[in-house]
């Protein structure tokens, strides 16, 4: 032990201090690094600051003012993304392990990082009382301070010291999540933190000397911990089944649409409508799709195909001027799109039962989607017509890359299409879209697209901006993707037509593969801008986590006084947005070194 | 019975025309190789008899079945026709089990294990079953080029194609390229290559051709094409290369 410190010391020497030159440049970036976050410093050491004007508002900073009777849903949300998360970790699980040297090691860092947030906790807070005079309280005491204090040090010195003995095991990387979700659950029980809380008189009330932290929400995260524990095992169980990749990857590219429909709207389900009109309007439809797959390779019906596709197209023509309920002829609509792709996909039976089950799907879909937007009962939140906070960034974040990725690769291929005419639309698309600002994409959102939708069709504000965002960054895929798609020599064509494959099959298993992987970081920082972008949305008077720490809660002042705390709400604010793109690079780093194995 | 029939094939690229009618056949289990200058039209006529280039004139009849521009057809002989480039075209985002198991599982629609099993026996057949977890980037060119040709066999090819598999090979491998399809050709595979190493030409083939300037100038018995050569351009082109 001691000889190590001595060698790290003698190595420090050697590194910085080896010259006269050398030791000059350290002392003289050392000051210079001083001075530049004196600032800085002198923030974090001194008492003159306020966490709870952040700790205090968390609900508002995640939700803003979503009812609180509905927050189930919200939960519900949260719940089920991460249960299919715990499925697909299961399903997919890697076969990679990490050394113990290097699980020990983060959790010395992480000990570390809350050292460091004790340290500079506050220690009193004030607040305006009802003479209006301010209040100064304790609210951090030097006895809990040491008291985390003291056992985290400890804790850090142990995994420090652990790492210089030959305990020496490996972990799976996939089990290890689990255990990294796990200590914040677990924390969330044991950590408490000051909270202001008063009563009529405006006198505090002290629960306990401190309020744990999340009171409200240990419950269900630790219901949510559990399912995705649940959902992982039964994920490696399924693992084998046929098909449920691609089911899983369907289910993820439905989820946001599930979850915004249902945190957005109280769908009226009333059952003798739901009986009566849905379920059969749906079972008609989910037959006939079948009957098109089964009969399509059918000699006579291959005959008179052209017949019943115009046939089927003159019955949505009638069907929509008629009074058909909405649900039957946005179907009538569906099948007749449907039979003009049968032909060309259903030429093996796989394909057929695939086809089959995307049918089944997007009908389920449908009908839901359906039912649920139609009815007026959407979610009224006080003070403004829809929710934000952070769900608002995640929602805009996920819906940045999750609709507008596949929209990219989508219109790259169209722009690299051998039919002018797709060509054309897609090229016309992708340039007009990058052409124009976000900004001026959003106004375009809020004011001027309710003229373009045709009449009767009214989508909310949210779903509008949804739109734009993600045709624009769609947009910006595409071109990444396309910088791939060059990248590819004309060989890998030619050996996939060689060996008999279709264009489909060329495309998604050989093309695009390598495309993607070789515009991996591009597409990275595309969706890191996506997600730090949609702060913009504040100006067309939606609130998001931004707008939330900076103008909402610095404008607070009742129940507490947070007048002023400008600081505290953006550093936290900065430091949010900092852990999700950091991680998210870090991720992509990953995944990058286990696709580059190919290239050496 | 022949099982590749060419009628007055003729083929522009643009003005330039690179192939000036070709009429040929190919009998089943023949060696055919194919030799010429640079630019003579090799390439453009093997690749035009799996359709990766379209003739324009003429007829290529493949197995018995034209090739035409209904995609079909082009499906059903490709996947009849196994192809080895110069440079490999193997994919390098799959490792060589991948690379050789793709095809049977999309195309042949075959289960994982079963085309597993085959490549594993291809592998050994082309002599390098241990490097089946390997990236294509992580092998030889010789080695690579063994691991094209075993991923056109595992479609079970009736024909197979090879335009100039060692000409991008240092001296050393080419001999472990040409052991393999010399094996292939005693099998009683139908082949017809493109290539400049006269040595397999004279031990393994059935016929030898001379492409110049797009037409086809000479066409020989293996013997008959290299000591006593018909026309005076093979005359020439032998004195060129030997
Ligand atoms: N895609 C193309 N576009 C235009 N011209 C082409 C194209 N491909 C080949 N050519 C021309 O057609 C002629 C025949 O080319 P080909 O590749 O068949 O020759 P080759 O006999 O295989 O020559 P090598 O021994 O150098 O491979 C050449 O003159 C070449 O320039
Ligand atoms: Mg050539």
């Amino acid at each position: 032990m001691v000889d190590l410190i001595k060698k790290n010391i003698k190595s420090l020497q050697e590194s910085l201090f080896s010259s006269i030159g050398s030791a000059a440049l350290t002392i003289a970036t050392t000051y210079l690094v001083i001075n530049f976050f004196r600032g800085m410093l002198g923030f974090a050491l001194t008492s003159d600051k306020d966490w709870l004007a952040v700790l205090n508002n968390m609900q508002l900073y995640m939700v803003q003012a979503y009812p609180e009777e509905d927050f189930i849903r919200v939960w519900l949300s949260v719940g089920l993304t991460f249960v299919l998360a715990g499925l697909s970790i299961g399903i997919w699980r890697s076969d990679d392990r990490v050394k113990s040297s290097q699980v020990f090691n983060s959790f010395f860092k992480g000990g570390l990082g809350v050292l460091f947030f004790t340290i500079i906790a506050p220690t009193n807070a004030s607040y305006m009382g009802n003479d209006g005079s301010v209040i100064t309280e304790e609210v951090f005491s030097m006895d809990t301070r040491l008291g985390i204090l003291i056992p985290v040090a400890v804790f850090c010195v142990i995994f420090f010291s652990v790492r210089f003995t030959n305990i020496n095991f490996t972990v799976n990387s996939s089990d290890m999540v689990f255990f990294y979700l796990f200590i914040p659950v677990a924390l969330l029980w044991f950590i408490k933190l000051p909270t202001i809380q008063l009563d009529q008189n405006n006198e505090r009330i002290i629960p306990e000397p401190l309020m744990p932290i999340a009171d409200t929400t240990k419950i269900p995260w630790t219901i949510i911990f559990v399912a995705f524990l649940v959902s992982y095992f039964i994920g490696m169980y399924l693992k084998n089944i046929k098909s449920i990749k691609s089911t899983m990857s369907l289910s993820w590219f439905l989820l946001p649409l599930l979850i915004f429909s249902w945190i957005f709207k109280k769908p009226q389900i009333d059952m003798s409508v739901v009986l009566g009109s849905d379920l059969p309007i749906f079972g008609v439809f989910l037959l006939w799709g079948f009957l098109v797959i089964t009969f399509v390779n059918n000699s006579i019906f291959k005959k008179y195909y052209s017949t019943y596709l115009g046939a089927t197209f003159l019955l949505t023509l009638v069907g929509v001027f008629s009074g058909l309920p909405m649900l039957a002829k946005t179907c009538l609509l569906l099948i007749a799109l449907f039979s003009v792709v049968v032909p060309a996909v259903s030429t093996s039976s796989q394909g057929k039962r695939s086809l089959l089950i995307v049918w089944a799907v997007a009908l389920v879909t449908l009908t839901f989607l359906l039912r649920g937007g139609a009815s007026d009962t959407g979610i009224v939140v006080p003070g403004s017509s829809i929710f934000g906070g952070f769900s608002l960034t995640w929602l805009l974040a996920i819906f940045g890359t999750y609709v507008s990725f596949p929209l990219g690769v989508l219109l790259a291929l169209g722009r690299n299409s051998k039919l002018p005419i797709i060509r054309i639309v897609c090229t016309g698309i992708i340039e007009l879209t990058r052409s124009v600002p976000y900004i001026t994409w959003l106004f375009f959102a809020s004011v001027t697209l309710a003229v373009f939708l045709p009449a009767g069709v009214e989508f909310n504000l949210i779903v509008r901006v949804l739109m734009v965002t993600a045709f624009f960054s769609g947009a910006y895929f595409a071109e990444n993707i396309r910088g791939g798609l060059q990248s590819i020599p004309k060989g890998q064509y030619e050996a996939a037509d060689a060996i008999g494959m279709s264009p489909f099959q060329k495309i998604s298993l050989i093309i695009m593969p390598q495309a993607l992987r070789a515009v991996i970081p591009t597409l990275v920082s595309s969706a890191i801008t996506a997600f730090k972008d949609s702060s913009l949305v504040t100006i067309i008077g939606l609130f998001d986590f931004l707008t939330i720490g900076k103008t909402v809660i610095g404008n607070q002042s009742i129940p507490v006084n947070f007048v002023g705390h400008d600081r505290e709400n953006l550093i936290f604010v900065a430091i949010v947005y900092w852990i999700f793109t950091f991680t998210l690079s870090r991720r992509s780093m990953k995944v990058e070194k286990k696709l580059g194995l190919g290239e050496r | 019975m022949s099982i590749i029939q060419t009628k007055d094939v003729k083929k522009w690229f643009g003005d330039f025309q690179a192939l000036k009618g070709i009429t040929m056949d190919v009998a089943e289990g023949e060696v055919l190789v194919v030799c010429g200058p640079s630019g003579s039209g090799k390439s453009t006529f093997i690749r035009c008899i799996n359709r990766l280039e379209q003739h324009q004139e003429g007829q290529i009849i493949v197995d018995g079945i034209e090739l035409t521009n209904d995609l079909k057809n082009i499906e059903a002989i490709r996947s009849e026709v196994g192809m080895v480039f110069q440079s490999f075209n193997l994919f390098p985002h799959l490792t060589v089990m991948q690379n050789i198991t793709l095809a049977q599982i999309w195309v042949r629609k075959k289960n994982r294990a079963e085309s597993e099993e085959k490549a594993m026996e291809l592998l050994e057949r082309v002599g390098i079953p241990e490097q089946a977890q390997k990236f294509p980037g992580q092998l030889s060119g010789g080695q690579q080029q063994r691991v094209a040709i075993a991923r056109a066999l595992a479609m079970e090819p009736k024909i197979m194609l090879f335009d100039e598999p060692t000409s991008a090979l240092d001296p050393e491998m080419i001999k472990e390229v040409l052991d393999v399809m010399k094996e292939l050709a005693k099998s009683g595979m139908t082949m017809i290559v493109v290539t400049h190493e006269m040595g397999f030409a004279k031990e393994v083939a059935d016929r030898v051709m001379l492409f110049d300037e797009g037409m086809l100038v000479e066409e020989n018995t293996p013997e008959e094409f290299f000591n006593n050569p018909k026309s005076d351009r093979t005359k020439l082109f032998l004195s060129q290369i030997l």
